[in-house]
C-alpha cells in the first residue's frame, strides 16, 4: 500500500517536472508544479503509513495505553499539512506574478521574458 | 525537440534517484522514537485527543506559526501586486457582468451560513477530531468564494479582513509568548489547564489557538479571493 | 538576556500589528517597522556581547515546554548571534535606505520586509530540519514580494524565474527531509547528526537531496541564472539583503547540514564551492553592468565560504574565525556596494565615475573593494592567510592554487572597476545624494572598519590596526582637508622621525634599506611641495606605501612581512593610478603584484607547515625537497616586484605614466622592496636545487637577461620617462645578478645598486619630469637644445648618466668596480658575457637621453621655457651632492655592510684602508680617481675652449618647411628613431614576446568568459533545467567518487 502511494507520488513529481520544463505557457507550468507538489504530499503521507494501524486520534477505539501499538506515525501528517499550505502560498504568489506579467507584457510565454541574461 | 530530449534525460536521472529511494525504503513496523513519544505522552502532557493537532499546534507550533505567516505573506504580496495593478486601472470603466442564476443565488443564501457554521465547528474541534484551523479556515473562505460567485461585484471590506487576520496573528504570538512566562516555553499550551481528554474544553490553549488560526486562515484566503476577484473586469 | 525567540516573535508580531494600522498611517507604520528591526538587532547584539565578551554559554531554547527532539528547539551560540545581528542590522539599514519606496508601497511592503528578516533569523536559529524548510519557504515568498519593490520592469520576470527555481528546490528538499526522517526517526538536526551513520547507510540519497537543495539555495555556479537576474534587477537595497543576509543564512544552513553529513560530504561542498568561486569570478570578467557584476561576485564569495565549510575537518578551532572573516567581509562589502549602486544613476561600470566628485564616497568604495578582495587590515586578509596556511600544511595544494587563482581574477575585475571610476571620463550624471541613503552607505563603511579591528584583535598575529606606520598612513585620511604644504611637511617629519626612532635597532642591511626608504622617501617628498591645492588621495596612498616598506624591513615573522608587502603594493597602486593615462598600467601593475604576492603567500604557507607564528629565519630550516619549491615561489614573487624579465611588462607603463614625483617613488624606492625580499630569501635559504638544477643559477640567468633586454628595450624608446623605466628593468637585472652570484662581492654590489639606483633614478625621473612639465611632452624628439634654458636639470641629468653608466669618477664606477671584482670570483662565465654586453647598451640610451633633450636645436615653441620648478630642482641638487660625496667616500655606508656580509660570506671581502679599497684583484682609490678625471676633464675643456675661441655661432633655421610638409614631421627629426641601425641589428631581441604572451592569456580568459556566459540564456525554464542538471551531475559525480 505505501509502495503504491509512494510510487504514484514519485511519478506525479516526475510528470509535474516534465510539464513544468516543457510547457512554455506560464500557467501550464504553474499547474504542472501543483501536480508535482501533490506528488510530494503523497510521498510524505506514504512514509508515515503503517500497515494495519489507524489514525492518530485517541478515542474509545484507541485508548491511550494502546496508542503506541495502534496508530500510524503522526508526524508526516503534521508535516504534510504545512507542506500543503506552503504549496498553496507559493502557487498563489506565482499566479499573482503571472497576472502582473501579463498585464505589463501581454504574453504568457516564458521564453518572452529573457531580457535579463548573460 | 532537443530540449524535450534533455528534459527526459534529466528526468531519467531524477527518476533513478527516486527509484533507489523507493527500493531502499522499508516501512516501519514499530513507531520510531519520536512518534512513540507522541503516542505515549500527548494525552498526558498536552491533553489533545488528536495527536496530529497536538503536534501541529504545540510540539511543532513554530512550524505552524511559519505556516500561518506564509499565508499572511502571500495575502499581503498578492494584495501588493494587485493593488499596484488596480491603481493603474482605476479609471477604466468596469465591464458589466451578467447576473448569476437564481439557483446559485438562492443556494448561496441557504448554504453560506451552514458552511460558515461547519467551518467554525471544524476548527473549534480541531483537537478532538480530524480537522482544525487550516481546514476550518479553508471552509470559511469557501463561503466567501460562494458569495463571490453569486455576485462578483460584491464588495468586501478589506479593512475588516485585514484587522481580523492581524488580530488573530497577534493573539497567536501573544499566547506563544505567554507560554514562556507561565509555562515551559514559547507556544506551550499548558497556560490553561489541560482538562480531561476528549472534552471540548481541554488541551490547554490549543482550541483557542486553533480557532484563531481558523479565523486567520479564513481571512487570508478570503483576502486573496477578494483581491483576485477585484481584478475581474479590469 | 532576552530570550532569542523574541527576535522571531518581534518580527512576526510587528508584521501582524501593521495590519491593524490604517493604510494611510504610513509614517507610523514605518516608525514601528524601524523600531522592531532595531529591537531585533539589539537582542542579537546583546547576545553577541554576552557570548563573545560576557562569558555566556551557548543556549538551547525549547519551545512547547518539551525537550528536543520532540519539539522544535532553537540555539543561540556565538555564530548564531553574529549572523542574526548581521541579518537584522542589514535589514534595519535596508529599511532606512528604502524609506521612500516603503512610503509609496505602504504597510504591506514593510510587513514583508520584517518577515524576510525574521525568516532569515529563523533559518539561523532553528535546529529542526522541517522548521528550516518552513523558514526557507518564508524567505522565498518574501523574496518574491520584495522583488516587486524595484522600479525596474524586468524585476517581475526575474522574480518569476526565481519562484520556478524555488519550486524545484522545495520539492527536492521535502522528499529529502521525509526520507531522512524515515531513516533516523527524528527531524532534529543534532539528533540526526548523532545518528548520521544510520542515515548515511540507508538514506545517503535522502541526505543528498536535502543537501543539494540547501546548496542550491546558495545559488551555486552554474545553476544560478535566476539569482543573477534578481541581483541585477531588484532594488539595490534588496539585492544587498539577498547577498549579505540571505546568503549568510543559507551558508549557515549548509553548515548545519554538514553536521549531519559528516566528513564524507565535505569534499562535495568543497568542490561545489570552488567551482562557484572560480566560475563566477571568471564570468564576472566579461560583465559591464554593475549590479550583475556584483551578483557574480556574490556567488563567487559564497562559493569561497562554502569551500571553507568543506575544510571543516582540518581547520579546527580557527574554522569560525576563517569562515566568519570571509563571510563578514563579503556581507558588509556587498551590501555596501549595492547600496552605493543605488546612488549612481547609470548601470554601466563606468557610470560610477559619478562618485568622483565625492571623496567620502570614493573612500567608501575603496573600503568595500578592499574588504572584498581581502586586503589588509580587513578580516578577509587574516582569514585568507590562515586558510592558505592550513591548506598548505594539510597538503591540499590543488585547492590552495585554485583559491588563489580565483582570488586573482576577482581582484582583477574589481581593480579594473576602480580604475574606471578614478580615470574614465566623467558622465554628466550626478550622484543622487539623499542623506539617508548616504548615511546607510557610511554605516557599512563603519561596520567594515569595526570588523577589521575586531578580526585584528582576534588574530594570533597581532592587530594590524595597532601598528604605528599604518595608523600614520590612515591618519592622513582625516587630514585630507588641509593644503598640500602642511600635509607634505607632516609626511616628511613622519618619515624622518620613524627613521630616527628605528635607527638604533637596524642592522647594517636594514639600515641601508631604511635610509633609502625613509630618508630617501622624505627627499623625494620635497618635490611634492610644487603641487598646489589639496591633492586628495595622494598622501594616504603614499604613506600607505611607505608604511608598508618601513614595516617590511623590520618584519620578523612571515605574517607581518606579508601584511607589509600587501600594504605597500596597494598603496603604490593607488599612487600609480593617479597618473593621467595610467589606468591600464596601474591595473597590470596591481595584477602582477597581487599574483606575485599570492606566490609569496603560498611560499610562506608551504614553508610554515602549519606553524602559525613562523619566523623568517626559520626559512632556513625548511627541509628538502619542500625547500626548493618554497624558494622558487618566494623568488618568483619577489622578482615580480623587481620586474625581472618575463614578469616585467607592468613596469614601463606604470613608472612612465605616474605623476612627476610619483615616478621616482615607485622606481627609486618601491623596486627595492623586491630586492629586500630577495636578500631576505637568500640570506635564510641559500642555494637550493630543484631536480638537480641550481636555482640561484637560474636567477643568475634571469638577472643577466633582464639587464641585457631591459637596456636594449630602453634604447628604442621615444618617451624619456619610458626610457628610464626600461632602464630600471636592466638595473634591477644587475642587482639580481649580483645577488644570485651568492658571494661576498656580488652582494656588496647589489647593495651598492640599492643606493645608487635610488639616487640616480630618482634624480633622473625628477629632472625628466620637470622638463616634461615645462615642455608639455615626454617625446624626446620634440625637445632639444634645452641646455641653456634648463641648466640645472642638465647638470642633474649629466651627473645622473655618468653615475648610471659606471664611468669614473662617480659612484657608478665604484659599483662597476665591485661588480667586475665579483664576476671574477664567480664560476659562471656565460651569463657574465651577457651582462658585460649590457653595459655599453646602457651607455647608448643614456647618450640619447642627454643628447636629444639638451643638445641639438631648440624648438620654436620652447624659446620661453623656464627652469623646472624650484621644488623639483632642490632634491636633484641634493642628489648631485650625494653622488659626489658617495663617489669620494663610498666607505661611509659600504664598509659596515661589507663587514656585516662577512657572517654570510667570510671570504673575498674588501679591504678598507683609509680612502683606498683593496680587493684580491686590485685597488680602488676614489679620491685619486676623482682628481685624475677632474684634471683630464678640465684640461680637455680648456683646450676645446681655446681652439674654438673664434668659432661663429650659427643661428638655427627650420628646414622642415623648406619643401612640402611631411606626413609625419617627426620622421625628419634626427632624434626620432635614434638608434635605427641598432634596431635593425638587435631589434629581434626586443620583440614583445612576453607582452604578447600575457596579453594572449588575458584575452583567452576574457573571450572564454564572453563565450561561456551565453549559457545564461535568460529563460526561466532553461534555468530550472540547469538546476535539475546540476543535481543530477553532482549526484553522478558523488556516486562515481
Amino acid at each position: 500500500m505505501s509502495y503504491i502511494a509512494m510510487t504514484t507520488g514519485f511519478i506525479l513529481i516526475l510528470i509535474g517536472f516534465y510539464g513544468a520544463l516543457t510547457n512554455r505557457n506560464i500557467l501550464r507550468m504553474i499547474i504542472a508544479f501543483t501536480v508535482a507538489n501533490t506528488g510530494v504530499n503523497l510521498v510524505l503521507v506514504a512514509v508515515g503509513y503503517m500497515r494495519g494501524r489507524t489514525a492518530p486520534i485517541l478515542d474509545a477505539a484507541v485508548p491511550v495505553t494502546e496508542a503506541a501499538a495502534r496508530i500510524i506515525d503522526p508526524i508526516p501528517q503534521a508535516l504534510v499539512l504545512t507542506a500543503i499550505v506552503i504549496g498553496v502560498g507559493v502557487t498563489a504568489l506565482m499566479l499573482a506574478f503571472v497576472y502582473k506579467l501579463y498585464a505589463t507584457r501581454g504574453s504568457l510565454d516564458i521564453s518572452n521574458y529573457t531580457e535579463l541574461k548573460w | 525537440m532537443i530540449k524535450r530530449l534533455v528534459v527526459l534525460l534529466l528526468l531519467a536521472g531524477i527518476g533513478a534517484i527516486f527509484m533507489s529511494l523507493l527500493l531502499g525504503y522499508t516501512p516501519d513496523n514499530e513507531l520510531n522514537l519520536t512518534a512513540r513519544y507522541y503516542a505515549e505522552h500527548t494525552a498526558q502532557d498536552i491533553g489533545a485527543a488528536n495527536i496530529v493537532t497536538a503536534i501541529i499546534v504545540t510540539y511543532r507550533g513554530l512550524d505552524t506559526l511559519g505556516e500561518v505567516t506564509v499565508l499572511f505573506l502571500t495575502a499581503a504580496i498578492v494584495g501588493l501586486v494587485l493593488a499596484q495593478g488596480r491603481q493603474q486601472n482605476s479609471q477604466r470603466s468596469q465591464r458589466k457582468l451578467p447576473e448569476s442564476g437564481e439557483l446559485l443565488q438562492t443556494g448561496s443564501l441557504l448554504l453560506t451560513p451552514l458552511i460558515l457554521l461547519l467551518g467554525v465547528y471544524v476548527f473549534v474541534n480541531g483537537h478532538l477530531t480530524p480537522g482544525g484551523g487550516f481546514q476550518g479556515g479553508a471552509i470559511l473562505a469557501s463561503a466567501i468564494l460562494l458569495m463571490l460567485l453569486t455576485d462578483p461585484m460584491r464588495h468586501f471590506s478589506h479593512r475588516l479582513i485585514s484587522v481580523l487576520e492581524s488580530i488573530s496573528g497577534l493573539i497567536f504570538i501573544t499566547i506563544g509568548v505567554l507560554g514562556i512566562i507561565y509555562a515551559g516555553g514559547f507556544l506551550d499550551n499548558r497556560i490553561l489547564p489541560t482538562g480531561s481528554l476528549g472534552q471540548l474544553f481541554s488541551a490547554g490553549v490549543i482550541p483557542i489557538i486553533y480557532s484563531f488560526i481558523g479565523l486567520k486562515v479564513g481571512a487570508e484566503f478570503s483576502s486573496m479571493l477578494v483581491n483576485l476577484s477585484e481584478t475581474e473586469g479590469s | 538576556m532576552v530570550n532569542a525567540i523574541f527576535i522571531i516573535a518581534t518580527g512576526l508580531g510587528t508584521a501582524f500589528l501593521l495590519g491593524l494600522l490604517k493604510d494611510e498611517w504610513r509614517t507610523a507604520a514605518y516608525g514601528i517597522t524601524l523600531a522592531a528591526l532595531a529591537l531585533m538587532s539589539w537582542i542579537a547584539a546583546s547576545w553577541v556581547a554576552a557570548l563573545a565578551w560576557g562569558g555566556a554559554a551557548t543556549v538551547d531554547i525549547f519551545t512547547a515546554g518539551t525537550e528536543p527532539p520532540f519539539a522544535i528547539n532553537l540555539r543561540m551560540g556565538l555564530p548564531e548571534a553574529v549572523l542574526t545581528l548581521l541579518v537584522n542590522l542589514a535589514s534595519l539599514l535596508a529599511a532606512v535606505y528604502l524609506r521612500d519606496t516603503m512610503f509609496k508601497q505602504g504597510r504591506r511592503a514593510m510587513a514583508v520586509l520584517l518577515i524576510f528578516a525574521m525568516a532569515l533569523c529563523g533559518i539561523i536559529l532553528t535546529r529542526d530540519l522541517f522548521n528550516l524548510f518552513v523558514f526557507f519557504e518564508l524567505t522565498v515568498i518574501s523574496t518574491g514580494g520584495l522583488i516587486l519593490l524595484s522600479r525596474d520592469k524586468r524585476a517581475l520576470g526575474a522574480g518569476f524565474k526565481y519562484l520556478i527555481a524555488s519550486q524545484v528546490i522545495s520539492i527536492l528538499l521535502l522528499v529529502g527531509i521525509i526520507f531522512s526522517y524515515h531513516a533516523t526517526g527524528t527531524l532534529n538536526i543534532d539528533g540526526m547528526a548523532s545518528m548520521s551513520a544510520q542515515l548515511l547507510q540507508g538514506g545517503s540519497l535522502a541526505f543528498f537531496l536535502m543537501f543539494i537543495a540547501i546548496v542550491a539555495e546558495l545559488k551555486p555556479f552554474p545553476a544560478n541564472g535566476w539569482a543573477l537576474d534578481i541581483y541585477e534587477s531588484a532594488h539595490p537595497a534588496f539585492s544587498a539583503m539577498l547577498s549579505a543576509a540571505a546568503g549568510s543564512a543559507a551558508l549557515f544552513a549548509v553548515d548545519k547540514l554538514l553536521l549531519i553529513g559528516g566528513t564524507q560530504w565535505l569534499p562535495v561542498a568543497t568542490a561545489i564551492g570552488i567551482v562557484s568561486f572560480i566560475g563566477a569570478n571568471l564570468f564576472a570578467l566579461a560583465q559591464n553592468v554593475d549590479r550583475r557584476t556584483l551578483g557574480y561576485s556574490s556567488i563567487a564569495q559564497i562559493g569561497l565560504v562554502l569551500t571553507v565549510l568543506g575544510q571543516r575537518d582540518i581547520l579546527g578551532d580557527s574554522y569560525l574565525y576563517i569562515a566568519g572573516g570571509i563571510l563578514l567581509a563579503h556581507a558588509i562589502s556587498k551590501a555596501g556596494l549595492y547600496w552605493l549602486s543605488g546612488l549612481v544613476e547609470g548601470r554601466e561600470l563606468t557610470a560610477w565615475t559619478a562618485l568622483r566628485g565625492r571623496p567620502l564616497l570614493i573612500f567608501a568604495f575603496v573600503t568595500f573593494l578592499a574588504l572584498l578582495i581581502g586586503l589588509p587590515p580587513f578580516p578577509g586578509f587574516y582569514a585568507k592567510w590562515d586558510l592558505i596556511h592550513t591548506l598548505a600544511a594539510q597538503d591540499r595544494i590543488m585547492l590552495l592554487t585554485l583559491i588563489l587563482f580565483g582570488a586573482l581574477i576577482e581582484a582583477g575585475y574589481l581593480f579594473r572597476w576602480f580604475g574606471y571610476v578614478i580615470k574614465r571620463e566623467q558622465t554628466t550624471e550626478r550622484v543622487a545624494c539623499t542623506p539617508h541613503k548616504v548615511a546607510v552607505v557610511y554605516g557599512a563603511v563603519i561596520a567594515g572598519w569595526t570588523a577589521a579591528y575586531l578580526w585584528g584583535n582576534l588574530s594570533p598575529h597581532g592587530n594590524l590596526l595597532h601598528t604605528l606606520p599604518l595608523l600614520f598612513a590612515l591618519g592622513f585620511l582625516l587630514l585630507e582637508w588641509l593644503p598640500v604644504w602642511i600635509k607634505n611637511t607632516i609626511a616628511i617629519i613622519g618619515l624622518v622621525a620613524w627613521f630616527i626612532l628605528g635607527f638604533p635597532d637596524y642592522d647594517p642591511l636594514q639600515l641601508i634599506f631604511a635610509a633609502v626608504i625613509l630618508i630617501g622617501g622624505a627627499l623625494i617628498l620635497l618635490s611634492s611641495y610644487h603641487v598646489q591645492g589639496r591633492r586628495i588621495g595622494f598622501y594616504p596612498s603614499a604613506m600607505l606605501m611607505y608604511a608598508g616598506l618601513a614595516m617590511l624591513i623590520t618584519a620578523d615573522d612571515s605574517f607581518s612581512f606579508f601584511a607589509a608587502w600587501e600594504s605597500l603594493t596597494v598603496g603604490s597602486y593607488f599612487l600609480i593610478l593617479r597618473g593621467k593615462h595610467s589606468e591600464p598600467h596601474a591595473l597590470s601593475y596591481i595584477i602582477f603584484s597581487l599574483g606575485g604576492a599570492f606566490l609569496i603567500l603560498a611560499g610562506f604557507a608551504l614553508a610554515s607547515q602549519g606553524v602559525m607564528d613562523f619566523q623568517l629565519q626559520a626559512l632556513g630550516q625548511v627541509t628538502e625537497p619542500l625547500s626548493a619549491w618554497v624558494f622558487m615561489l618566494l623568488a618568483i614573487g619577489f622578482m615580480t616586484k623587481t620586474a625581472a624579465i618575463g614578469v616585467h611588462i607592468w613596469l614601463p607603463g606604470a613608472h612612465a605614466e605616474a605623476e612627476t614625483d610619483v615616478s621616482p617613488m615607485v622606481s627609486g624606492i618601491l623596486l627595492k622592496a623586491g630586492l629586500f625580499g630577495l636578500f631576505m630569501l637568500l640570506m635564510n635559504m641559500g642555494k637550493q636545487q630543484l631536480y638537480g638544477i641550481e636555482l640561484t643559477h637560474v636567477m643568475l640567468w634571469i638577472g643577466a637577461l633582464s639587464a641585457l633586454l631591459g637596456n636594449l628595450m630602453a634604447i628604442f624608446q621615444e618617451d624619456a620617462k619610458r626610457l628610464l623605466a626600461y632602464s630600471s628593468i636592466g638595473q634591477m637585472g644587475y642587482a639580481l645578478f649580483g645577488l644570485a652570484m651568492m658571494n661576498h662581492l656580488g652582494w656588496l654590489m647589489a647593495l651598492m645598486f640599492v643606493i645608487n639606483h635610488y639616487i640616480y633614478k630618482s634624480m633622473l625621473f625628477l629632472s625628466v619630469g620637470g622638463i616634461a612639465k615645462r615642455t608639455g611632452t615626454r617625446e624626446m624628439y620634440r625637445m632639444g637644445g634645452l641646455i641653456t634654458l634648463m641648466p640645472l636639470s642638465f647638470i642633474a641629468v649629466l651627473i645622473g648618466i655618468i653615475a648610471v653608466s659606471g664611468v669614473p669618477p662617480l659612484s657608478g664606477f665604484g659599483g662597476r668596480w665591485i661588480f667586475y671584482n665579483a664576476i671574477m670570483t664567480a664560476d659562471h662565465r656565460l651569463p657574465m658575457i651577457i651582462i658585460f654586453l649590457a653595459g655599453p647598451i646602457a651607455f647608448l640610451y643614456l647618450f640619447r637621453l642627454i643628447h636629444t633633450i639638451f643638445l641639438g636645436q631648440l624648438k620654436d615653441e620652447h624659446r620661453r621655457l623656464k627652469e623646472a620648478p624650484f621644488w623639483l630642482i632642490l632634491p636633484q641638487m641634493i642628489y648631485v651632492a650625494c653622488l659626489l660625496i658617495f663617489a669620494v667616500v663610498p666607505g661611509m655606508a659600504l664598509r659596515h655592510v661589507d663587514s656585516y656580509l662577512n657572517q654570510f660570506f667570510p671570504n673575498h671581502g674588501l679591504n678598507w684602508e683609509g680612502l683606498t679599497i683593496t680587493s684580491s684583484f686590485g685597488y680602488w682609490s676614489p679620491i685619486s680617481i676623482m682628481l685624475v678625471i677632474g684634471t683630464i676633464f678640465a684640461t680637455v675643456l680648456a683646450w676645446l675652449l681655446f681652439v674654438n675661441r673664434k668659432a661663429q655661432k650659427v643661428k638655427q633655421f627650420n628646414m622642415v618647411f623648406a619643401a612640402e610638409r611631411p606626413y609625419r614631421p617627426e620622421t625628419t627629426h634626427y632624434a626620432w628613431n635614434f638608434f635605427a641601425p641598432y634596431r635593425k641589428a638587435l631589434g629581434f631581441l626586443t620583440q614583445p614576446l612576453v607582452t604578447r604572451f600575457w596579453e594572449a592569456l588575458t584575452d583567452l580568459l576574457h573571450s572564454l568568459a564572453e563565450l561561456l556566459r551565453r549559457f545564461y540564456c535568460g529563460n526561466g525554464q532553461t534555468y530550472a533545467i540547469h538546476l535539475l542538471g546540476f543535481v543530477v551531475v553532482v549526484y553522478l559525480l558523488k556516486v562515481g567518487l
